[in-house]
């Protein structure tokens, strides 16, 4: 009796054992996976967008994963499963990632898959999509690899009420200040407004690794020459550009002291409305305008110039794109295209609907109805929004373009540098080219072996 | 000799004979359950190990191939010549100055909680508190209690001295002795609850003898209390030595980017942030391969110096 038992309990088990086997391989044999990183607004945008797209598709796919995580964690996950090689259809690629993912055949030529379909990326912003153009050799030409999901940009903003109080005008939005009036509007909101003899507003203040490329490129620098092989951090643009930046801190006293920084971060004191100027990018957008984060009006303007005469910022994108070993690259390609090019979608996302925006449409021809929903208020956004589009689309005044770290293998050569720009804020160094000297070398040496895991790769 | 060779020689064979009946059922049910341990180990131990050094070897990225990116020993060739990984590896030494603080700490409350006084289970509790908190939470508290404005430690330094403290997570000096003493703060729960027991086991018959004989408090305590907790103070030594290796979290949450200078960054968070940041998981293998074996000769070294003071009451 037993022995039948056991062996009974031993045919239920094994069953069972491989039931759970095969569910947990997929017991869904038509499922589209898709991993991303995102918000909480925009999971709960691309998660509706997802469901509709599943409903309209039903006939075709059985269900789509949506596995969403945090972008600190996205990387490391994704390295996992490339090592794993069990890619999801979809996931992100960034602009610095399209060549190697490329060139070890993770991702999937969107060319000729979009030729086949007959979909048209016409009224997706061209520059941004060249982001996603790899020809073998350089970005910016030849076959698509992804679709952008955005295109984003790093505008500067201003908190109107710390103006008000100190009855200083506003920025032209139509014209950016010169580092010298800058400087002067700077420094008549630094105050110290509680009488305690200490300094507890300031006209701006800098997270260096977001808020310097600015003044380099207005000052007609670069952290690399063209080739993006070699450190330029000892022109005299770009010391120049270097001693503007710290005089602010140093000579002018318009920023916090380092001290004061390590106590209480940038962000953390434009939120708390002790910073005059402050940046915005359009994913904080919405953050600011919510007043349970940022009780204070504000609106955007543009970095100030310095030799160029054009106030720079640097622009970002991230881009949609589909596994090389995807078996449903058909319908994995009519999803991308609608979270990318969708009206309806990109209209909630860029809060044309009603809802918090995120984002400014990636089509360009919602761009005029977007401005035009900004003015009548239906839009939660600033009003200055052409500063938005002119870093993105370029303009006389302003110009957005993409950081040289995302032209390289890896970015530690520049976190060198922020580093860097930490320990001369801590007087570390005695001078602008004391600082550059140590620099360079430490920067080039990183770049060289960055260059060399990708050239000497067999 | 041989009567005793004649006696097994039966015994063996009729092992044999067992085997072959409920013993081998019973020996095959055996394996089967050992197999599940031992396949987690291969799956999870044995063959990320040999992995992560097949990956050390090369130039390994996270996308590409280790097997076409094969350089050989120059990732820990490099590895001896970089002055960051030297540099990381003394501050995770520095940090372990809390170590011995923490056990002579941990012991002294120990002394004191190891009597009948009222309140006693309450402290107990309390002292352990920061061993059960969650370690991220705790580093964000105690990164508000070193902060250089707000922080409690200098709001009581400027209300006794009139002065302004240090810039306790912006320097470069004061950052270690803020992370040395979040890290006692937060192991002394640990040894305090470890030196209890370890007291509690001590028969009081010693220190009745050592009374007897004259001995005074502080010569009982050198003389009978340390040397017979020493198998506590060992196993304290040696679990926080492995753990100071191995320091990443605290680090990652208290400063930004290693801190002034990369003056707060461990060996470990340099690891990390080499493979997971750089991208560079061969060097980082390589560098986890070497802080392991460093880790094993530190600690072979201390289990082969403890016959010469680690006392146990047998």
């Amino acid at each position: 009796m037993s022995k039948y038992l056991k062996r009974i309990a031993c045919i239920v088990l094994a069953v069972l054992l491989v039931a759970g086997c095969l569910s947990g391989c997929g017991g869904k044999k038509n499922t589209l996976k898709v991993f991303l990183y995102m918000n909480d607004h925009e999971k709960e945008v691309y998660g509706a967008m997802i469901e509709k797209f599943k409903e309209a598709h039903k006939d075709e796919i059985d269900d789509i994963e949506f596995q969403i995580t945090t972008q600190s964690e996205y990387n490391t996950t994704l390295t996992g499963m490339m090592t794993a090689k069990d890619l999801p259809d979809v996931f992100y690629v960034g602009p610095a990632a399209v060549k190697s993912y490329v060139d070890n055949g993770y991702v999937a030529d969107l060319t000729p898959l979009l030729q086949e379909a007959g979909i048209s990326t016409d009224d997706l912003p061209q520059n941004t999509l060249n982001f996603y153009r790899y020809d073998g050799t350089s970005i910016g030409s030849g076959e698509l690899y992804a679709l952008p999901k955005d295109a984003s940009t790093f505008a500067y903003a201003y908190n109107k009420d710390v103006f008000d109080a100190a009855g200083v005008p506003y920025p032209d939005p139509n014209k950016p200040y010169t580092y010298d009036e800058f400087v002067a509007v700077c420094q008549q909101l630094t105050k110290d407004t509680d009488n305690d003899g200490e300094i507890d507003q300031w006209g701006c203040s800098f997270a260096d690794l977001y808020m310097f490329q600015q003044y380099v490129y207005s000052n007609g620098a670069g952290f690399l020459d063209e080739t993006n092989h070699t450190v330029t951090i000892d022109t005299p643009e770009f010391k120049e550009a270097l001693q503007k930046y710290f005089d602010l801190t140093f000579k002018y006293g318009v920023t916090p002291t380092y001290e004061q920084d390590v106590a209480l971060g940038p962000y953390q004191r434009w939120i708390a409305g002790q910073t005059g100027f402050y940046a915005a990018g359009t994913w904080d957008v919405a953050s600011f305008m919510d007043p349970a984060t940022f009780p204070y009006n504000w609106d955007l303007c543009y970095y100030p110039t310095l030799s160029t005469g054009v106030s720079y910022t640097w622009n970002g994108t991230v881009g949609f794109c589909i596994s090389a070993t995807s078996e449903k690259k058909d319908i994995a390609l009519e999803l991308i295209n609608y979270l990318s090019t969708d009206p309806e979608g990109q209209k909630q996302l860029s809060g044309m609907d009603g809802s918090a925006s995120v984002q400014v449409p990636n089509l360009q021809s919602l761009q005029d109805d977007f401005k035009a929903a900004v003015a009548d208020g239906t839009v939660t956004y600033p009003s200055n929004v052409d500063v938005i589009f002119n870093y993105i689309n370029g303009s006389d005044v302003a110009i957005g373009r993409m950081q040289e770290s995302d032209y390289t293998p890896n970015s530690e050569w520049i976190t060198l540098f922020w580093e860097g720009m930490t320990n001369y804020r801590a007087g570390n160094y005695a001078s602008i080219d004391d600082f550059v000297n140590d620099m360079k070398p430490k920067m080039q040496e990183s770049l060289d072996k960055a260059w060399a895991t990708v050239e000497n790769a067999g | 000799m041989a009567a005793s060779t004649a006696t097994k020689k039966p015994a063996k064979s009729k092992e044999r004979v067992k085997l072959s009946g409920m013993a081998l059922h019973e020996q095959r049910w055996g394996r089967l359950f050992v197999a599940s341990p031992f396949i987690g180990f291969c799956l999870f131990s044995a063959f990320p190990i040999v992995f992560a050094f097949v990956a050390s070897l090369s130039n390994w990225t996270g996308t590409n191939s280790i097997f076409q990116n094969f350089i050989g020993l120059k990732n820990y060739t490099d590895l001896f010549t970089d002055m960051r990984f030297w540099k990381t590896m003394g501050t995770t030494v520095i940090y372990m100055i809390g170590i011995p603080v923490g056990m002579i700490l941990g012991l002294l409350i120990a002394v004191a909680m190891n009597r009948k006084i009222p309140g006693v289970k309450i402290l107990r509790t309390m002292y352990y508190v920061p061993v059960i908190s969650s370690l991220v939470a705790v580093a964000i508290l105690w990164a508000w209690v070193f902060n250089y404005d707000y922080g409690l430690f200098n709001t009581i330094i400027k209300a006794i001295t009139g002065a302004k403290g240090p810039n306790w997570l912006g320097d470069e000096m004061w950052v270690k002795v803020a992370m040395i003493i979040f890290m006692v703060w937060k192991g002394l729960g640990t040894s305090i609850i470890l030196y209890l027991s370890g007291l509690q086991n001590i028969p009081r018959d010693y220190y009745e003898a050592a009374t007897i004989d004259g001995a005074t408090g502080i010569q009982a305590f050198r003389h009978i209390t340390i040397p017979l907790v020493s198998p506590v103070t060992f196993y304290l030594l040696i679990t926080g030595i492995i753990g100071g290796f191995q320091v990443f979290v605290e680090v990652t949450v208290m400063v930004a980017n290693g801190g002034t200078n990369y003056s707060a960054a461990t060996v470990v968070y340099y690891l990390w942030d080499k493979a997971f940041k750089s991208q560079q998981m061969g060097y980082g293998s390589a560098m986890a391969f070497v802080l392991a074996i460093i880790i094993f000769i530190v600690t072979a070294i201390n289990f082969y110096g403890q016959n010469k003071w680690v006392k146990t009451i047998d």
